[in-house]
């Protein structure tokens, strides 16, 4: 009895313990370092003066709230332009197969090509200005590249990430039967209707994936931030990077701080972006 | 224009699935507070033919006539409606009350009111006690329970009922079957009821279709269904019929009695519609034959020998075939026990009114 109950978690063994081990080392060893352990120039001790040194800058500050705002902007964008696109696509017809086919391109070309791409094409003499200036629209090329709102870097994200989207939410819209729409539709629910009492709710789960996902990986963005972003704030990586590089001393270990502040904001960023999804749809479909 | 009394009205009804003609020519009315029911067999285009009716698919050609307006341009959700469907197609996320008061809440009825009838609703159905349950657990005959609740809650002029208890047990389907029978009562709506249980449909409509491959072989009374089967196809369908070829002989036309020769032998069919041909198939009913003492003597008496006797308590059921032809196997069937054992020969005598014409010459 006793041992059958155990055998399923011995056989988990082999594929959870390195899963387990190298997550908890990652962590451990940022959250350690930030807090004194593992110094590189000094002696081991703790020591929380890299977190109050790191939580009373301005500039961290700044750093963050400029994370989190790209990675809830990307992210929402990105569901927000994949959803009605894949309700679309919900049931095919000629040519469907193509479009999808050509909304996941994306995802084969590497992000920091799309960068460069992207910076050519809106660069001071690039193809965009040029145009704009030989169709008469503006007289003189604009500057748009490294933007200080960052416009720039949130397009790269949704191009790079709305194909993600697309594709989770895609699965669960498709598992939508025709007969479950059209029962609803018999109910006398209108289009509107049927998206927040049937549609919203069955998919609830797809698009929470799909800005948690977008949500991690655009906190946590240093491609897009270096070619294309603003010059005069940086992302929490650059940001970690910029301190380990600046501080000989304990650079390790208030990098570590950022690193667990944006462990944090992907976390905790992301669940709560979520949550409000939840609240939203529960509510709509009420 | 379809009189007041018509609550449904299809006319020349026709569907296409691409290539694929699923609906042709389809007619039919149905007045206020009948029960029509769909029979044929699979794939022959019933469900096609409600998810016309209720709009979720376009008709090629043809018109749906509800209360006398033309649904041609109405979508679904304003038709007066309401379907409950083969598949059950509840909604996954939603209780069992919830999924209930779905077109309720959508017709913007007050909380109060809502909980109110889907009590009553979910009482008649017997699911008063799973009203907090999500679809996914329940039995297969609770969600399809669901799923007629649904449909009936929302009391609309037309129910369109998809084989709406083919997953009960016998018991529940006379329980509930009596339910859709006294709501229908109550509340005058008109059904179209698609089933596969002849019993079900021969008791409860007040007008029988028999569909096969798009088509309506024959329309009408249930009786009359019964008892005069346009074709052989009909004949078969509803019921157990007993099929065969006869060659017209001789007619006297004042009595409209004709002989015949048939596999049987000579025989007398008595008809008020002449046959469409010299050489037609008729049909008769087991319950038609009665079993005589061999030696009696009457009109349209046959000798056969039987072959495999099935005594069902009120009822018997035995297979024979003429005598020296056993290719051509009838079954007959009497009430109550009959004294008769396998291989034995027996003398039967068919009314020549129980003898009927179908409108289908032998090829
Ligand atoms: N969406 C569709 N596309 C193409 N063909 C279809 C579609 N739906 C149904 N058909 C075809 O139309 C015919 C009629 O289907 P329908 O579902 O109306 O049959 P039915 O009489 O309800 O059968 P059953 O008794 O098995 O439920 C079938 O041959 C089916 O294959
Ligand atoms: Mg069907």
């Amino acid at each position: 009895m006793k041992r059958q109950r155990l055998t399923p978690y011995l056989l988990l063994l082999p594929g959870l313990f390195p899963i387990v081990a190298f997550m908890s080392l990652v962590v451990g060893m940022a959250v350690s370092q930030s807090i004194g352990y593992f110094n590189f120039a000094g002696d081991d001790r703790f020591s929380l003066e890299f977190w109050e040194g790191m939580l009373s800058q301005n500039q961290f500050w700044r750093v963050f709230w400029y994370s989190a705002r790209i990675a809830i902007l990307s992210s929402l964008i990105s569901v927000m332009l994949a959803y009605p696109v894949a309700l679309w696509l919900r049931r095919p017809f000629p040519g469907s197969d193509l479009i999808s086919a050509m909304i996941k391109a994306p995802l084969l070309v590497h992000g920091l090509v799309a960068a460069f791409l992207f910076v050519n094409f809106i660069s001071f003499q690039g193809f965009l200005n040029v145009a704009l200036v030989k169709l008469g629209l503006i007289d003189r090329p604009i500057r748009m590249q490294n933007d200080s709102y960052a416009i720039g870097v949130v397009i790269l994200q949704v191009w790079k990430n709305m194909p993600l989207a697309f594709l989770v939410i895609t699965g669960s819209v498709r598992a939508i039967g025709d007969d479950i729409l059209d029962a609803a539709r018999d109910l006398g629910a209108g289009s509107l209707a049927r998206l927040r009492r049937v549609i919203l709710p069955l998919t609830l789960r797809a698009l929470q994936a799909a800005l948690i996902l977008i949500f991690i990986g655009a906190a946590g963005d240093w491609s897009f931030q270096v070619v294309a972003g603003p010059t005069n704030i940086q992302s929490m990586a650059q940001f970690m990077h910029r301190v380990q590089s600046d501080n000989a001393a304990h650079g390790w270990n208030e990098a570590a701080v950022v690193a667990v502040m944006l462990m944090a904001l992907s976390l905790f960023g992301s669940l709560t972006l979520a949550g409000l999804m939840q609240l939203i749809v529960r509510r709509m479909g009420r | 224009m379809a009189q007041a009394s018509t609550a449904l009205s299809v006319r020349s009804a026709s569907l296409r699935y691409g290539t694929f003609q699923a609906l042709s020519e389809i007619s039919f009315e149905a007045s206020q507070g009948q029960l029509v029911t769909l029979l044929g067999p699979s794939g022959c285009g019933k469900t096609t033919l409600l998810k016309a009716i209720a709009g979720f698919i376009p008709l090629d050609g043809g018109t749906v006539e509800i209360k006398g307006q033309d649904m041609q341009d109405v979508p679904p959700e304003k038709r007066d409606t309401a379907m409950c469907f083969q598949s059950y197609a509840l909604f996954p996320h939603l209780t069992v009350a919830d999924n209930i008061g779905f077109g309720l809440r959508q017709r913007r009825l007050g909380a109060q009111d809502i909980a109110t009838r889907v009590a009553a609703v979910a009482e008649q159905v017997g699911l008063s006690s799973q009203l907090g349950k999500l679809p996914g657990q329940l039995s297969g005959g609770q969600q399809q329970r669901v799923a007629l609740a649904r449909a009936m809650a929302v009391r609309p002029g037309v129910m369109l009922f998809d084989e709406p208890l083919s997953n009960l047990d016998a018991k529940l389907r006379d329980h509930v079957r009596m339910e859709i029978r006294a709501l229908q009562r109550e509340h005058g709506f008109t059904a179209v009821y698609v089933t596969h249980d002849q019993a079900e449909a021969l008791a409860m409509s007040d007008l029988v279709i028999v569909m096969r491959a798009g088509v309506i072989e024959q329309m009408g009374r249930p009786e009359d269904i019964y008892r005069f089967p346009a074709n052989r196809f009909v004949a078969d369908f509803i019921g157990t019929a007993n099929i065969m070829p006869l060659r017209i002989l001789d007619v006297d036309r004042t009595r409209g009695e004709y002989k015949v020769s048939s596999p049987l032998g000579e025989a007398v069919v008595r008809s008020d519609t002449p046959p469409v041909s010299d050489h037609i198939y008729a049909c008769w009913r087991p319950e038609d034959a009665q079993i005589t003492k061999p030696t009696a003597d009457a009109q349209n008496r046959f000798e056969v020998r039987v072959t495999t006797r099935t005594f069902l308590g009120s009822q018997c059921d035995f297979s024979v075939h003429p005598l020296g032809d056993a290719t051509n196997r009838y079954r007959i069937q009497t009430h109550g026990f009959a004294p008769v054992s396998e291989g034995e020969t027996i003398g039967v005598v068919i009314a020549p009114d129980a003898i009927r014409f179908l409108a289908e010459a032998v090829r």
